[in-house]
């Protein structure tokens, strides 16, 4: 493998140059977000030096245990982010949603591991890190649609959950209607974006292949598996988040918990 | 034999007082008209009877035995409920009647549900090929008649009606009615701003106010 090509301290400050389009565009226009814009520039910044420092370290020492550990903090963070841009309270969510994505991601980043790439150590920090941290990412995206939909969606109707309940429902026979939609609306995305792959956008885990030397066709292969993967850990991460949950979302009567919503306090 | 006996509930939401101190009982075969103007509390009680609020204070008993959180989810399986609301679910009218036969609770009245529903449609003046219409596309009129039907399937003998025949034009009001209120075996519970009571037959005016 060549690997892509370094880019230079030049090249850094001419990427700072095509920065100030958008700077100046979100300051002529006086759209009230130049100072998000500069932080969270700034921020993306660091953040990716201190981890490239770190990765370049943890990808050396190639431990199990340090990959195992960077792995559940990666989850961490993902769970938390999905709480909270799903406008539901962490205190209450924390434990389940953390509890589904470990289950949902290590069975299917080890199972990739294992079955499709056949790695010696499935631990191996360069898949369990990388292909882990694609498979998180996307079906975190997948996940905020999802749990977030669908308690909005049962506040919002709460007369149509209640109206199942008073046929005789069960709880969960109630909330099936709920959970059915809520799964459409997650997986819509991801299959939107499997149908116009490769035509519309060159996928970024593709790119990253190519330009590291990797032939277009080896790439492919890798970008059809991760697909399926992220489909599979989404699927299950959003089963699991709903089931274990609605648990703990719950009176005992059946009625929703209203302060799960972090809106109410 | 007394079905519902409420004792001195009062229920508020934030300032404002929506029953205080109430107390009615309803026996067995009782039809019961509630009227009142709105936001008076009429489908609070409702909900109240069926688990969906709490009171403040006071207890409600079903059937001698008080309603606690737990044992409202078997009440829940012994009365039919007619919301106010038309968003009744999604889907084709027949997978409305198929999810609803398909609760463990209802399990078993699916047999000979196809004809019942084929006679209810006749009677309510429903054609046949409605039954493969999205719910959606019906107008409220439609809806609202789909859903005493939904009720009906389940054969119970306890039902909440709550502003069920507004939508319908005058006749089809009183056959609505009609099928409820003269059945001697069922025990009704309706929210209605309807003046038409069929003759002949004891209703217990619940007037809140």
């Amino acid at each position: 493998m060549t690997g892509a090509t370094d880019l230079s301290v030049f090249s850094m400050v001419m990427c700072a140059v095509l920065l100030l389009v958008p700077l100046v565009a979100v300051w002529h226009f006086k759209l009230g977000i130049t100072k998000n814009l500069v932080t969270s520039t700034l921020r993306m910044a660091i953040q990716l030096v201190l981890i490239g420092f770190f990765l370049e370290y943890l990808f050396r020492f190639n431990n199990w245990f340090l990959n195992l550990v960077w792995f559940l903090v990666m989850i961490n963070a993902a769970t938390f982010s999905v709480i909270k841009n799903s406008g539901l309270k962490i205190k209450q969510f924390a434990l389940p949603v953390l509890l589904s994505f470990i289950i949902a991601n290590f069975f299917v980043v080890l199972y990739f591991n294992y079955f499709i790439v056949h790695l010696k150590f499935i631990l191996d920090a360069k898949y369990m890190i990388a292909i882990g941290g694609m498979i998180l990412g996307n079906s975190l995206r997948s996940n905020v649609i999802g749990l977030g939909d669908f308690y909005k969606s049962l506040r919002k109707d709460e007369q149509l959950y209640f109206y199942k309940l008073g046929l005789g429902a069960t709880k969960y026979e109630a909330l099936l209607h709920f959970a059915k939609k809520s799964f459409v609306s997650a997986l819509n995305p991801t299959i939107a974006t499997m149908a116009t792959m490769g035509i519309v956008s060159l996928p970024g885990m593709m790119t990253g292949q190519i330009l590291g030397g990797s032939v277009p066709l080896v790439a492919i292969k890798y970008q059809i598996a991760i697909m399926i993967a992220i489909l599979a850990s989404t699927v299950l991460s959003i089963t699991l988040s709903i089931l274990f949950t609605v648990k703990y979302s719950f009176h005992k009567s059946g009625v929703l918990d209203k302060t799960i919503f972090a809106s109410e306090s | 034999m007394e079905v519902f006996k409420i004792d001195k509930i009062t229920k508020q939401f934030s300032e404002q007082f929506v029953l205080k101190d109430f107390s009615f009982n309803i026996q067995s075969g009782d039809k019961v008209i509630v009227s009142g103007r709105s936001g008076i509390g009429k489908t609070t009680l409702f909900r109240l009877l069926l688990g969906f609020e709490k009171p403040d204070n006071g207890s409600i008993y079903f059937e001698n035995s008080k309603l606690t959180d737990v044992s409202v989810w078997g009440l829940r399986k012994r009365v039919a409920y007619v919301s106010q609301d038309l968003n009744i679910g999604t889907g084709k009218v027949q997978s409305l009647f198929d999810e609803t036969l398909l609760l463990k609770a209802n399990l078993k009245y699916r047999l000979g549900a196809t004809s019942e529903i084929k006679r209810l449609f006749d009677y309510f003046e429903l054609q046949d090929g409605l039954l493969q219409k999205d719910i959606e596309t019906l107008s409220g009129g439609e809806k609202q008649r789909i859903a005493i039907i939904n009720a009906l399937l389940l054969k119970r003998d306890i039902f909440f009606l709550d502003e069920v025949s507004s939508a319908l034009d005058k006749p089809l009001r009183i056959k609505v009615l009609n099928s409820f209120l003269l059945n001697p075996d069922f025990t009704v519970l309706s929210i209605s701003h309807d003046n038409y009571l069929p003759l002949g037959i004891e209703i217990n005016n619940l007037k809140l106010e």
